[in-house]
């Protein structure tokens, strides 16, 4: 993929209203209407901005099965519509279920290849460039944590997935409910773990002195230029656009 | 025990991390596995244990290739301690934690609360039957993983730096506990540094270097 100018990397910043932008659509709309085309944007957002879509999803290819998990339960557990598949007199799933299902899919993916674009700026240039905009330290500084630690967090959920089958569990032979349920003993480590190094890191960062002077200094300055107020205006039509086709209902 | 048939490891994107090897690991003896910091010990234990596949040549456990064995039944197979002892800690009490993989094994109620009590009494872990496991000390977290796997009864047990975080009585206490697996016919893979520790189990020791075996030797 060829970049058009030869300037570095869009400002954080308008990778961040961008990524707000799908990632709240993706929360706030649950249904395929809006989220199919959506999904195809974040594509085509990250294909553009070099992240690596299917590198985000290759690397979370462990975890992408709770996710089915969680798309195929919605389907069959959703009541309503016209049944699709049929046992016995007994509708299994329905139309109104496979949307669910299909949502709950589409939202997830949505969420983390969006989320995806972030890591391809330095935390660094995200807390300055939030600073720039007069958002409180902290709160930049918590953003650009929260960025950094997404990979180490899939890279734990996958580390505790295996020591747990390590321990003889043979989670491919476990029955669907047992199975599901034994993905939720991974967010314990997972939280525990977040939890202890945000402790860990206030701590070194208050010995650091952080917070020492009211106002910070920072020998870098980030200027947005055209094109990143292009990439915010982009999010601003997707946004847009989403809540038009929600409120006009019809065929797009 | 295991077997490794020319085996290489690198990791996606790394220069080769565990260069092509042939070694034959027996469950009767207590393999040592030597070696300064960033050699290669830890991908070394997990190539052998099957939770890294190999990137040419093969590993088998038992006699079978670790590519077609599943976690799950590479576990059945053997335990495996991790260096690091939050990743492998799941539930939020001391016995539950211990109880957890028995359950999901589908080992009777009956059984598998006996089975608890041994190893709260084994390990020295009954006063903290109902804590936090995440907020017990290094030592006490990873003499809980080690519990969480021995009550799973494992022939055979990977150790990765198993005494990092302990004193020189927790350190006592672990080798009686090893001794007394070795007794019962428990073979045993233990990675570490310390070569007290190493000297005090070990039959054979395997010594590593940038990813090489540089010597193998037996000792007693
Ligand atoms: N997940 C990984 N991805 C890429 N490289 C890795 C990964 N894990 C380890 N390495 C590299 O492989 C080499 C060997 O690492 P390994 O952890 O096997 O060494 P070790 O002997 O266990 O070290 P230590 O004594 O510190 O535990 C190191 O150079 C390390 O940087
Ligand atoms: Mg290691």
């Amino acid at each position: 993929m060829t970049t058009p100018f030869v300037k570095g990397d869009y400002d954080p910043r308008s990778k961040l209203v961008l990524v707000l932008g799908l990632s709240s659509l993706a929360v706030v709309f649950d249904y395929p209407r809006i989220l199919l085309p959506l999904a195809l944007a974040t594509v085509l957002c990250a294909l553009y901005l070099r992240s690596g879509v299917l590198g985000s999803l290759v690397r979370m290819r462990r975890l992408l099965w709770v996710f089915l998990a969680m798309g195929i339960i919605q389907s069959v557990f959703t009541r309503g519509g016209q049944p699709l598949v049929e046992l016995a007199g007994v509708a299994l799933v329905t139309t109104t279920g496979l949307e669910r299902g299909v949502s709950i899919i589409l939202r997830i993916f949505i969420i983390l290849v969006s989320a995806g674009i972030m890591t391809t700026s330095n935390p660094r240039d995200i807390i300055q460039g939030l600073y720039q905009w007069r958002i409180p330290y902290e709160l930049a500084f918590m953003v650009a944590v929260a960025v950094r630690f997404l990979p180490l967090m899939r890279e734990e959920a996958e580390d505790t997935l295996t020591a747990l089958q390590l321990r003889g569990v043979r989670l491919e032979e476990l029955p669907l409910r047992t199975r599901i349920r034994t993905y939720g003993y991974l967010l314990t480590p997972l939280i525990a773990g977040v939890l202890a190094r945000a402790r860990q890191m206030s701590l070194s960062v208050e010995m650091r002195g952080f917070r020492a002077y009211p106002r910070r200094t920072s020998h870098r300055t980030l200027v947005l230029d055209g094109r990143d107020y292009l990439l915010m205006i982009i999010a601003l039509l997707l946004v847009s656009g989403a809540f038009v086709a929600h409120f006009r209902p019809g065929p797009l | 025990m295991i077997r490794a048939l020319g085996a290489s490891y690198r990791y996606p994107g790394e220069g080769q991390v565990v260069a092509p090897v042939d070694l034959a690991i027996h469950a009767s003896d207590v393999t040592a596995l030597f070696g300064p910091n960033g050699s290669g010990k830890t991908t070394l234990g997990k190539l052998l244990a099957g939770i890294l596949k190999p990137t040419s040549g093969r590993v088998e456990i038992l006699g079978e290739d670790t590519r077609t064995l599943s976690l799950g039944r590479i576990g059945q197979r053997l335990g495996y301690l991790f260096q690091e002892p939050d990743r492998q800690i799941f539930t939020a009490r001391v016995d539950e934690e211990l109880a957890l993989a028995q359950r999901l094994r589908g080992v009777p109620e009956d059984d598998v609360l006996g089975r608890v009590e041994e190893m709260l009494d084994r390990f020295r872990l009954e006063h903290l039957r109902d804590a936090f496991p995440f907020d017990l000390s290094r030592g006490e977290k990873q003499r809980l993983a080690l519990a969480a796997i021995m009550i799973n009864r494992p022939p055979f047990l990977v150790l990765d730096e198993p005494t990092t975080a302990l004193d020189v009585v927790r350190k006592a206490e672990l080798s009686a506990l090893l001794s007394q697996a070795t007794e019962g016919g428990v073979g045993m893979l233990i990675i570490s540094h310390d070569r007290s520790f190493v000297a005090r189990h070990a039959t054979r020791i395997l010594e590593l270097s940038r990813g090489e075996i540089v010597d193998d030797y037996s000792v007693r």
